[in-house]
């Protein structure tokens, strides 16, 4: 058994951000943010919670651990119950426990709503927690950077408006070797729908954009993708806390479709970037629902698959076993697509259990694995329980359609010897589909 | 079958109250007959007639064998010698207050009233 | 003790049931203005068939993933609740104060029955106490509100079997009984006991929430 206390890691950000903190500007910034953003939620939360620790077994940090403090409950108690006793006089170490625990500590995947009979929900509580760190200036430096990068480029990776249309060009260069005639189509107004990507696409994972152009093109679509800001779908703000940035990169998005008069956003596969747009950004906004529909590289390729557009020529071969992504699984629902795409796609499926909206989180998401070296041993040992259930499938492949699962899962595979190689569904079905003849 | 035995039940049971008075001495009465009930749920209530009335200075019968007409108490009319049942039965009906109740509120009523006298259940239903 | 048991029956349950309805709903109206002022975004989202679709599957033992994965809770917390809510209402002694005092009149649960619904909540109470002593992640977050509302339920439910058999002083015990339950009635609109309040509106909003937007499972 320990506390927060008793792990407490050493990050420059966090550093730097407690030591510009007096209890007069903790205290007004805390009762700026529990007076002026929250409400009822929070107050029946924190009120109704029995502290019946029923929703301990639902955190893999705390499976892999069995200690209390990293319990869902644990991880309230240790913050936000104690923000709230002292009416906000805490001290700024405190207030570093508090971003260490609500930055590194939870990855928000909800799956403990699953184990909450009250159904109060942790990940939101973790979020005010973020906020009011965020507002206090303490947040990881590695997560700051890409909210800042969010900040001055619109996207997360510092890529420049000119290195992104480039390496568009670029890739859209390489793939004419295999399709002469293939096209990215920039800027198209009127397309069926445009598709948006994470910024880490163009950075250091453009096999990604030319695999997905090179599907899109095969199955004859009309698509773009926009040459200006708003390109990115991807949104660390939300996860350090600033919901200013994260609803400015939310309408640039929406506000880039909407431009080029598409009829949908498809998202690639990315499980955060998935929640910001779907589930986030619309409601900071003040829409309801989104100003343009908003579809998920698994439910398109669903579409693309069982209307026949694109057809596989060969299954990919073994069985394989798949990760649900928590936004998307959670967050939208899509697991039975998953499964089907899967099973077009491959040879067959072995389970980890629990699987679906059970399914442990790759402990990458929420942020987490934004946080960086300082905290990456932390979420590496706290995920045992996912290396043991990947093992029990006994398979040599993963399908996992979320760029954060892929971080996540990767270092877990590594660090526990599990040996399995990841996928997305976008390599399977690039490599396994019916490929016009290249001339 | 099960009406009529309950019939016969209470005829009985009102004859043993209506000359119960006459046939017994007051002196043996130790509890409130609770026959007529039938199948009651708890002890019959602890009452010692001549002593209680003694302990509570009650010569008037008619502070407790009280009688009334169209649903109105009239703490003039003695009617000791008549069950209780009579204008109690066991089942209350509008203008009828039910026997238990009428037991409950003589009872424990005027004990709260005098501050005097056992009130909770058990005392009075003490289980033997 | 008389003149307590005649404060206790008398105008101390009626500030209890007060207190308790009253503040109830005045927590609750006022809860649901505060949502309406501040959580606007979330509360558009609200849905009944998705409330009641969580709602459902929660009050099911082992009827969602909490339940299965926590069986021993799940059994005892169970026959706890179903007894702790039936118990005080068709009790006969209960059913008789109200026949006394307000001609109110109801069937009442055998006697059997309800003494062994009690011994339940009593062991049930026990078992709770156990588990915040020796469960490491509930004695974590365990804080002395959690014991005063847990021994408050166990102290109505003793003094209640304790009247019951008749076991020590009748008046003394039926009058604690008495109060404790008040206290009780009083602490829920403002103590932990408001789960008994706001349960099942949470509930239903993150029922709402998984059906509504994420189209997903939420038990």
């Amino acid at each position: 058994m320990s506390t927060i206390a008793d792990r407490r890691i050493e990050d420059a950000g966090l550093e730097a951000g407690i030591a510009r903190l007096t209890p007069e500007k903790i205290k007004k910034t805390i009762e700026a943010v529990l007076a002026g953003e929250c409400g009822a939620r929070l107050k029946t939360y924190i009120e109704t919670c029995v502290r019946c620790g029923m929703c301990a077994k639902a955190c893999h940090y705390y499976m892999s651990h069995k200690d209390p403090s990293y319990a869902p409950v644990g991880k309230v108690k240790q913050t936000m119950w104690e923000i709230i006793n002292k009416k906000g006089d805490v001290t700024p170490e405190f207030i570093h426990q508090c971003a260490q625990v609500a930055y590194t500590e939870c990855n928000l995947c909800r799956r403990c709503m699953h184990y909450c009979p009250l159904g109060i929900d942790t990940a939101y509580i973790m979020s005010v927690v973020r906020r009011i760190c965020h507002k206090l200036g303490v947040t990881p430096q590695y997560i700051q950077d890409t909210a800042h990068s969010h900040s001055a480029t619109m996207n997360q990776m510092w890529v420049k408006d000119d290195e992104w249309i480039d390496t568009l060009f670029w890739q859209e260069d390489e793939a004419r070797d295999e399709m002469p005639n293939l096209r990215i189509p920039l800027d198209k107004e009127g397309a069926d729908f445009m598709y948006s990507v994470i910024a880490p696409e163009p950075k250091f994972r453009t096999q990604l954009i030319y695999q997905a152009a090179y599907i899109f093109n095969a199955a004859g679509l009309n698509w773009t993708m926009p040459s200006f800001p708003g390109w990115d779908n991807s949104n660390m703000a939300m996860f350090t806390g600033d919901s200013e940035i994260m609803a400015r990169i939310e309408r640039q998005h929406f506000e880039a479709a909407q431009r080029l008069r598409v009829k949908r956003i498809v998202m690639g596969e990315c499980g955060h970037a998935f929640r910001a747009v779907y589930d986030m950004g619309n409601r900071w906004l003040g829409w309801k629902w989104h100003p343009v529909p908003v579809v998920h590289s698994i439910e398109f390729f669903w579409e693309l698959l069982t209307s026949g557009k694109i057809k596989i020529a060969q299954k990919y071969p073994g069985p394989v076993t798949v990760h649900d992504p928590c936004n998307t699984i959670r967050g939208r629902g899509l697991m039975d697509k998953l499964r089907e795409v899967v099973n077009m796609i491959c040879d067959g499926i072995v389970e980890m259990h629990p699987n679906r909206e059970h399914n442990y989180c790759c402990c990458a998401g929420g942020g987490v694995i934004n946080c960086g070296p300082p905290f990456k041993n932390v979420r590496i040992v706290g995920n045992k329980i996912k290396a043991e259930q990947l093992k029990a499938t006994g398979v040599k492949t993963c399908v996992a359609p979320c760029h954060n699962c892929h971080g996540g899962l990767d270092d877990i595979i590594h660090k526990f010897d599990v040996g399995m190689e990841l996928k997305f569904l976008g390599d399977i079905i690039y490599q396994c589909m019916e490929k016009p003849e290249a001339e | 079958m099960l009406k009529k035995s309950l019939m016969l039940l209470a005829v009985a049971a009102v004859s043993l109250c209506f000359f119960g008075p006459a046939a017994f001495s007051q002196e043996d009465m130790k509890n409130v007959p609770n026959e007529v009930f039938g199948a009651p749920r708890r002890p019959a209530a602890v009452f010692p007639h001549d002593a209680h009335n003694e302990k509570a200075q009650i010569e008037d019968c008619a502070v407790c064998h009280h009688g009334g007409k169209d649903g109105k108490m009239d703490k003039e009319d003695m009617t000791a010698g008549t069950a209780c049942v009579e204008c109690h039965p066991v089942a209350g009906a509008p203008g009828q207050t039910s026997l238990m109740r009428a037991f409950h509120k003589q009872c424990v009523g005027c004990h709260l009233e005098r501050k005097a006298g056992p009130v909770a259940c058990g005392q009075c239903h003490v289980n033997k | 003790m008389n003149q307590l048991y005649d404060l206790a029956v008398g105008p101390l349950t009626w500030l209890a049931i007060g207190v308790f309805v009253i503040g109830s709903l005045y927590r609750l109206a006022a809860m649901y203005a505060m949502a309406k002022k501040k959580d606007g975004p979330y509360l558009t989202y609200m849905s009944w068939r998705f409330s009641l679709r969580s709602i459902m599957h929660w009050i099911t033992p082992f009827g969602s993933l909490g339940w299965k994965e926590n069986p021993a809770l799940t059994i005892v917390t169970f026959i706890f609740h179903i007894c702790l809510i039936l118990v005080p209402i068709f009790l006969m002694s209960h059913i008789v104060l109200w026949d006394q005092f307000k001609g109110i009149s109801y069937p009442a649960l055998p006697d059997g029955a309800a003494d062994l619904m009690s011994v339940a909540v009593i062991l049930a109470c026990l078992y709770f106490i156990w588990r915040r002593v020796s469960d490491p992640t509930v004695k974590f977050v365990t804080s002395c509100q959690d014991w005063t509302v847990l021994i408050l339920v166990l102290l109505t439910f003793c003094t209640g079997f304790l009247s019951y058999h008749q076991i020590g002083s009748s008046l003394v015990m039926t009058t604690l009984h008495i109060l404790c339950g008040e206290a009780m009635l009083i602490a829920i609109p403002f103590t932990r006991l408001s789960h008994m309040i706001f349960g099942l509106f949470t509930r239903a909003y993150i029922g709402s929430e998984f059906g509504n937007v994420r189209k997903a499972r939420d038990w």
